[in-house]
């Protein structure tokens, strides 16, 4: 039956993240954001935990565990610091079409060189409908230019379509940007010109199950960016004092708070519910992988939308002292609009989720039903 | 973690289905369009307790509550692990329609506080007849007056204690039922001057002297079942009808009663908004499809939102009935679904209309009768603002005054 318990193994996954969150990311909030990178005891101490390897199989030295716990424990990290979050996963969602579309061998090949070598990252860019990323193959070449990745260095690179992947990993140019958002894990602009392709792999299928992987993990990063806001401005709103109370006990505020509290969880729920079905299609085949894809599309969509009603408010009950960067609040509401521009962004991902609408006749299913 | 609705929970489901189409939203639709809740007498009433329902949660189980009456506690531990098949049923039977859901027959409103606070004897007495009916009754729940809606603290309905009586007088409103009931939990106040404190539960019966003025209201949606306002003039009611006796609100658990009671229907009042709003929502993808929408991109857009709040809406509501399973703490949880369903649903009706065009206008649509039914969603059992204010309290501790 509809049960929300996550059960001993996840909740301590949790509860190891907010504390790695704790220690390593959320006192050096801004010193990450400045260096543009991370502090190499926090790299090392994620790499002990074995939150790098968290999806990989144990071939390659990972826990094998699926989306949810992903989703857990990226919410976590992300609660304190989206950038940092990227840039500690270093593989990061440019597992997903490699292990959708390669299998073993691909992830030997690409993925262990990343996990396995300091410093190195991954990016997935998304090269279908609606991309700003703009790429063109022949064979085994590729040129390009892609406008923006959350980093600023990129040895292994993956560009997605809707019919499948090509993996780059020489002939890479990244010019620095500044960046809008999630700065901790950088940013720049990359140049393709004439690069050697190495491998192409290709399948729609696979294609949308990566898409929705990814979808996920960015989902979870917008679930804990306005989670964190939420709760920073509610305390915030409860210490200060304006005509004679809290600012929380006008109404004007108290409503939108519980609002917000409301947003986060809807976000969520939504999360929970996309990554449940993608962990059941994987094992069970209590969902298709159509119906967790079409999940995950609209957990991004929800969480986008919801994450851009919550972060600007996180930065309005704090007033002006929101708007100053003495708080998180701000970089909060960036980085929420950064997050969400990823993966095609938030259209592409409501015409996603709309698809089995016109599609399937009969009555829209929300949840689940056990078959008779 | 688990997300799928389970086979007995799906087999509920199906029963409800298989009178859903065929009987409770044509119920529904004739009492709309007659502008009259579905009389006590209609055959569908009789059809419903032939098959079981019209019942009463409580157990039947007098001795046992006895026992516990004379132990420590007092209270009857409610059943466990039943809120989420609750939910998913009340959800089901509103999708079809959620006027008809209402007017089942049955206990209603008055169950909770009856066999929450009730005496064992008062069990038997008032819910007693509700486990077994031979033919449909109804119970009711008295607690909105002229001036009292949301601030159920100031009602103005004055209880007065004269000999082995009480002797009740005001004006009630909106009780769903109140008609037709064979009782209504009526709340009436010994002292107005110490509100919640002075608060007191009646089980009013049925032709009591001074019970009377009934005026079943026109409403703009929702008209299958009735809303009643009716006054008490000096209405006589026996010590024994005071809801958990004398000793109960010595505790000062009066008030407290009644929102605990609204604490575990919140989740089902929102979950009934979800069944309407996604009654919507199958019909607005219906008509886009055979007129030929679907391919628009702004229409797909809302179609699509709207499943997903309605999607999340439903989730919140079993989250909150999770927790009530449990026994844990879920106020907060219980007012989120609350807040949040109703307007996802209004959303989801009111773009319906927008795709009718015109159509919507005639005002013979399902989609045009869903859109009039759902504001009421918002506004019963504590409106969003009131919601709203219970989750303040918890998250930032917003004071009561
Ligand atoms: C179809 C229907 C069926 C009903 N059935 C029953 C029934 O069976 N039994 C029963 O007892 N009652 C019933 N009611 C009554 C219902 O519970 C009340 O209408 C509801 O509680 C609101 O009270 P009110 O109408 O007096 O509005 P008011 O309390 O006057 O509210 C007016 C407006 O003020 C807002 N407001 C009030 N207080 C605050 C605050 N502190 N902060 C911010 N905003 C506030 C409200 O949200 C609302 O928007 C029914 C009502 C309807 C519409």
């Amino acid at each position: 039956m509809i049960d929300f318990d996550l059960g001993d193994e996840l909740e301590l996954l949790r509860s190891t993240a907010q504390q790695f969150a704790a220690d390593h990311l959320r006192p050096a909030l801004r010193d990450h954001e400045s260096a543009r990178q991370i502090s190499q005891p926090a790299h090392a101490a994620f790499a002990e935990i074995g939150f790098a390897a968290l999806e990989c199989p144990e071939s390659l030295g990972g826990s094998a565990l699926g989306s949810l716990a992903r989703c857990l424990m990226m919410e976590e990290l992300a609660a304190a610091d989206p950038g940092a979050a990227l840039a500690l996963d270093r593989l990061g969602a440019a597992l997903y079409p490699i292990a959708e579309m390669g299998g073993d061998e691909a992830l030997e090949r690409f993925a262990r060189p990343v996990l396995d070598t300091p410093d190195t990252r991954a990016a997935l860019v998304w090269c279908g409908e609606g991309a700003r990323a703009q790429t063109l193959r022949s064979g085994d070449r590729i040129s390009g230019f892609v406008p923006w990745v959350p980093s600023d260095r990129v040895d292994l690179l993956l560009l997605l379509d809707e019919r499948g992947c090509s993996i780059v990993h020489e002939n890479i140019r990244c010019e620095s940007l500044r960046g809008g958002g999630l700065r901790a894990a950088g940013a720049a602009e990359l140049h393709l010109d004439d690069a050697p392709v190495a491998a192409h792999l290709e399948g729609e299928a696979a294609a949308g199950r990566a898409l929705a992987r990814a979808r996920l993990y960015v989902t979870a990063l917008l679930v804990g960016v306005m989670r964190e806001s939420a709760e920073f401005s509610r305390q915030y709103a409860l210490d200060r004092v304006a005509f004679g109370r809290p600012i929380a006990h006008h109404q004007g505020l108290a409503f939108l708070i519980a609002d917000m509290a409301t947003a986060v969880d809807a976000a969520r729920v939504l999360l929970w519910e996309a990554a449940v079905r993608r962990d059941d299609a994987q094992a069970n085949g209590l969902a298709t992988h159509e119906q967790a894809a079409e999940a995950a599309a609209t957990a991004f969509a929800e969480a986008a939308e919801q994450s851009l009603f919550v972060t600007p408010n996180g930065v309005q009950i704090l007033g002006g002292h929101g708007f100053m960067q003495d708080y998180p609040v701000e970089k909060m509401m960036r980085e929420a609009r950064s997050l969400s521009l990823l993966l095609g962004g938030v259209d592409l991902a409501r015409e996603h989720a709309a698809r089995d609408l016109v599609v399937h006749e009969g009555p829209v299913a929300l949840t689940l039903e056990a078959p008779p | 973690m688990n997300l799928v609705i389970d086979g007995p929970t799906r087999e509920r489901l199906d029963s409800v289905r298989a009178i859903g189409e065929s009987q409770i939203r044509p119920v529904g639709i004739e009492a709309d369009r007659l502008g009259r809740p579905v009389p006590p007498d209609h055959p569908f009433f009789e059809m419903l307790v032939k098959v079981g329902l019209g019942r009463t949660r409580w157990d039947g189980k007098a001795e046992a509550d006895r026992a516990a009456a004379s132990s420590s506690s007092g209270a009857s531990t409610p059943k466990l692990g039943a809120s989420r098949g609750q939910l998913a049923v009340a959800e089901e039977t509103s999708y079809w329609d959620r006027g008809v859901a209402v007017a089942f027959p049955g206990p209603g409103l008055g169950d909770p506080p009856i066999s929450s606070m009730g005496t064992p004897d008062q069990k038997e007495r008032f819910l007693g007849r509700f486990l077994n009916p031979d033919r449909p009754m109804w119970g009711s729940f008295a607690m909105t007056e002229p001036g009292a809606g949301s601030d159920v603290a100031g009602i103005q309905t004055t209880a007065h204690k004269d000999g082995d009586s009480w002797i009740l007088h005001g004006a009630k409103s909106f009780a769903a039922h109140a008609s037709r009931a064979e009782w209504i939990v009526v709340w009436a106040t010994v002292d107005r001057s110490l509100g919640r404190d002075g608060h007191r539960a009646f089980v009013v019966e049925r032709g009591t002297p001074g019970l009377g003025d009934f005026v079943v209201e026109r409403k703009m949606g929702l008209k299958a079942y009735e809303s009643t306002s009716f006054t008490l003039s000096d209405c006589r009611v026996p010590s024994a009808n005071l809801l958990g006796g004398e000793d109960y609100y010595a505790r000062k658990a009066g008030f407290k009663g009644a929102m605990k009671s609204f604490n575990a229907t919140r989740p089902l009042v929102a979950a009934m908004a979800v069944g309407i709003g996604r009654a919507a929502l199958d019909s607005a993808v219906v008509f886009a499809r055979e007129n030929d929408l679907l391919g628009q991109v702004r229409v797909r857009d809302r179609l699509e939102r709207t499943r997903r709040r309605l999607r999340a809406a439903r989730l919140l509501c079993w989250r909150a009935a999770w927790l009530a399973d449990y026994g844990r703490p879920n106020i907060l949880e219980a007012s989120m679904s609350k807040a949040f369903a109703p307007s996802v649903a209004f959303e989801a009706a009111s773009l319906g209309m927008e795709l009718l065009g015109e159509v919507g206008g005639r005002g013979d649509h399902l989609i045009e009768k869903l859109f009039r039914d759902v504001k009421a969603m918002d506004i019963v059992e504590g409106t969003g603002q009131i919601q709203r204010v219970v989750m303040a309290r918890q998250l930032v501790r917003l004071p009561r005054d």
